[in-house]
């Protein structure tokens, strides 16, 4: 407990969020218990007021297929009775105060291309088929958490302390009663309950004296090594001992810095179509040495929806030197409690949605598919520090690692000298045999076995020299670390997650303007050419698509990249033309220049 | 930002043929109209060699670009860049278009100068020295 609160976070949220963490257990209260089996509809278990956490675990089994769901909005508050009609004024008063608090900023559709908000438009009306929360959930959700907080206001996170791989985890639950992303704040998703997590990664020395190393802030799809930051990086703000997490506004997902967050989801090509590209992309490039625009930026993939989360951190801000302080955490012990390891089913409403967006999460330690979570089994491998020794243990890893290298490489020297014998033997041999024609099949027979053995101990040799190398480089990275210099604090992030610059959100009035109407524009232009200019329906279909490709690459500061694309087009349909055209001239050509070329090396070796 | 001293001949050298890709297309459209009897046409039914002169006049916009390309490459301007891929990129689809009704016989030319000033342009030393104010930190391009 006492590390616990040492290095719990500081949470500074944005300005129009309106829930923040809090304790399960008032959640659960106010929750009833629901279970949806296959293909019947779903049924209350136990109604609202009657739940506890002890409750909560204590479910029957039941049949394959089956979800138990909670649900922390109440249908009556939705209904068309007084209670509706006072959470319909209080939707709206919600939405006044709202948008005077949360002001978007410059768009998401302004900062993404065409295809994207394409996509963005069929996300958005899939929404309407696919299960979602009830639009009126939020504001229910909010009027019930005000509830709550009117009982009892408080901020409290769940604390949970493990041991792994030489680590000391200490991991910081955030339970959140409500993900308002969409409705709120122009995201992805809304649904009941969110489970947010913080992981800090303590090392702990021979003394027993701990010290904070890593930090690891949840955030959409980010796992692994770009997941996680080095206690000393920059970019982990900190207030005393205390890391400062920015949190997404709506979503809930946790950052390092402040400001607002692309999140675009990447839709990868077809497999098959993926091969083609790369084979065609690749030849451009090395055999036709042309520029790609990609290779400056390392972008990749063609379209994705974008998303921003707002994490500016000018909201309510919790923890130390904050609004509001931590009440005592909820400790998750060691076997852990019932309510966490006996209840499998979700924290919030099962809207049965497809992309299960608006699905609510499991509890800490489950998946949505009741399977056991990595974050909760291996926090280690889930932040990619698996692979890393806690300082204390690094010089002790080195040393291990070389007497493995050395032992291999004496290994391998024995082995290369008994196989160059072996092959000098065989050389001889073949020496012996040469010219002797009724030895001819012993010969090539010979030949064959002495390029196999030379090829293997080539191969012995290259990787007893990769070997040496490696053990030299862990020599001196032994003596680095022992002269007290460290790794760069970024080297293992690939894929930073940044917020954007104020470059990026530079974006005119008409600039955002035009992202807005460009799609339905388009669409409605194709409208109006399909039915009153059939005659020249290519060529203005053409001059639409070109026209409309044109003016939005101006806006995205993209000319350059649209002409030389349009360019290698035209190119590519016009070489084609002219192949089709002039075939036959162009085999004589060839046939003539290639005959002029060895003319001309023949030439040129008579006067040498 | 312009162009570094070590590529000026590599610009200059653009800026030579897109010249020559003028005077290639003033020559051509000349030579097209001197072709035709202007006198002897019939305006009621007109000729297809005529038309295929006068459709020549759509070159006219791209052939300008051109030498405004030009003059900018000869002068070192970033923009010259932008330019003559927009100059070539407009000749090339005056041609698809030009194929597509008449196949007049002077498009292929055009086409195959077009095609290779494209892949010229866009090989990646030429673009290297045009990307050089996005290498010193401003990310938009234009």
């Amino acid at each position: 407990m006492a590390l616990l609160r040492r290095f719990e976070p500081v949470i500074r949220s944005t300005i129009g969020d309106k829930f923040y963490p809090m304790d399960v257990e008032p959640y659960v209260r106010a929750c009833s218990l629901w279970v949806q089996r296959p293909g019947e509809q779903a049924v209350c278990v136990v109604r609202g007021g009657k739940l506890s956490l002890d409750r909560l675990a204590q479910q029957p089994r039941d049949e394959a297929g089956a979800v138990h769901f909670l649900k922390f909005t109440d249908e009556d508050d939705l209904g068309p009775n007084a209670r509706g009609r006072r959470l319909f004024r209080r939707r709206a008063i919600d939405r006044i105060q709202a948008r005077q608090a949360f002001k978007a900023g410059r768009g998401r559709l302004a900062r993404v291309g065409y295809f994207s908000r394409f996509v963005d438009a069929l996300y958005s009306i899939a929404l309407l088929a696919r299960g979602r929360v009830p639009g009126e959930s939020a504001a229910a959700a909010s009027v019930a958490y005000e509830r709550i907080m009117a009982e009892n206001e408080h901020y409290r996170y769940h604390g949970r302390v493990v041991r792994q791989d030489g680590w000391i985890v200490l991991q910081y639950w955030l339970f959140y009663p409500f993900n308002d992303w969409r409705s709120g704040f122009f995201g992805a998703n809304d649904h009941e309950a969110d489970w947010e997590k913080v992981f800090v990664y303590l090392s702990e020395s021979e003394e027993g004296e701990v010290k904070p190393e890593w930090a690891g802030y949840a955030a959409h799809n980010y796992t692994g090594d770009n997941l996680r930051r080095r206690w000393d990086d920059p970019e982990v703000d900190k207030v005393g001992e205390h890391p400062v997490i920015y949190v997404g506004a709506g979503s809930h997902a946790s950052y390092y810095a402040a400001g607002e967050y692309l999140t675009e989801l990447p839709l990868p090509l077809p497999r098959p179509l993926a091969r083609v590209t790369y084979a065609v992309r690749s030849f451009w490039k090395t055999r036709l040495g042309q520029y790609m625009e990609d290779e400056e930026s390392g972008e990749s993939g063609y379209f994705s929806i974008p998303f921003v989360d707002y994490a500016r951190g000018d909201g309510l801000s919790v923890g130390e030197g904050g609004d509001k302080t931590w009440d005592e955490p909820r400790l998750i012990t060691d076997p852990p409690p019932e309510w966490v390891s006996g209840y499998r089913g979700l924290w919030g409403l099962y809207a049965r949605d497809p992309f299960e967006g608006e699905d609510a999460p499991a509890g800490p330690m489950y998946n949505r598919d009741k399977s056991v979570s990595r974050a909760w089994y291996d926090p280690v491998g889930w932040a990619g520090l698996d692979k890393v020794p806690p300082p204390p243990e690094t010089l002790q890893a080195i040393l291990e690692q070389q007497a493995d290298i050395t032992s291999r490489c004496h290994a391998l020297r024995v082995e290369i000298d008994v196989k160059s014998r072996q092959l000098k033997k065989l050389g001889t041999e073949l020496a012996a045999m040469r010219d002797r024609s009724h030895l001819d099949a012993p010969y090539g027979e010979a030949s064959r076995r002495v390029s196999q053995l030379s090829g293997e101990i080539d191969r012995l040799r290259s990787r007893l020299a990769a070997d040496e190398a490696v053990s030299e480089s862990l020599e001196e990275y032994a003596r680095r670390l022992k002269g007290g210099e460290r790794d760069p604090a970024r080297a293992h992030i690939s894929r930073a997650h940044r917020p954007a610059s104020e470059d990026e959100l530079k974006f005119s009035r008409v600039a955002e303007a035009w992202a807005a109407v460009s799609v339905s524009l388009m669409l409605i232009s194709f409208v109006g050419i399909v039915m009153f200019q059939r005659e020249h329906l290519i060529s203005m279909l053409v001059f639409s698509i070109a026209f409309f490709t044109f003016v939005e690459a101006g806006f995205r500061g993209r000319l350059i990249h649209v002409i030389s694309s349009a360019n290698v087009g035209l190119a590519v349909v016009a070489t084609l033309i002219i192949v089709y055209e002039f075939f036959w001239q162009l085999v004589i050509a060839a046939v003539l220049v290639v005959g002029l070329y060895v003319l001309w090396d023949n030439l040129r070796e008579i006067r040498r | 930002m312009e162009p570094g001293k070590t590529s000026y001949r590599a610009v200059r050298a653009i800026g030579v043929l897109l010249i020559l890709q003028v005077i290639g297309l003033v020559v051509l459209g000349g030579y097209e109209f001197l072709q035709v009897d202007w006198r002897g046409i019939e305006l009621r039914g007109l000729q297809h060699r005529s038309v295929e002169a006068a459709v020549f006049a759509l070159f006219i916009p791209s052939a300008v670009l051109t030498l405004l390309a030009a003059l900018s490459f000869l002068l070192l301007h970033r923009r010259g860049w932008l330019l003559a891929a927009a100059a070539q990129g407009l000749s090339l689809a005056v041609c698809l278009w030009l194929y597509a009704l008449f196949q007049p016989g002077y498009v292929y030319p055009v086409m195959v100068y077009c095609v290779l000033m494209i892949l010229y342009l866009n090989t990646r030393d030429v673009r290297m020295v045009f990307q050089s104010r996005k290498r010193h930190g401003v990310p938009r391009e234009n």
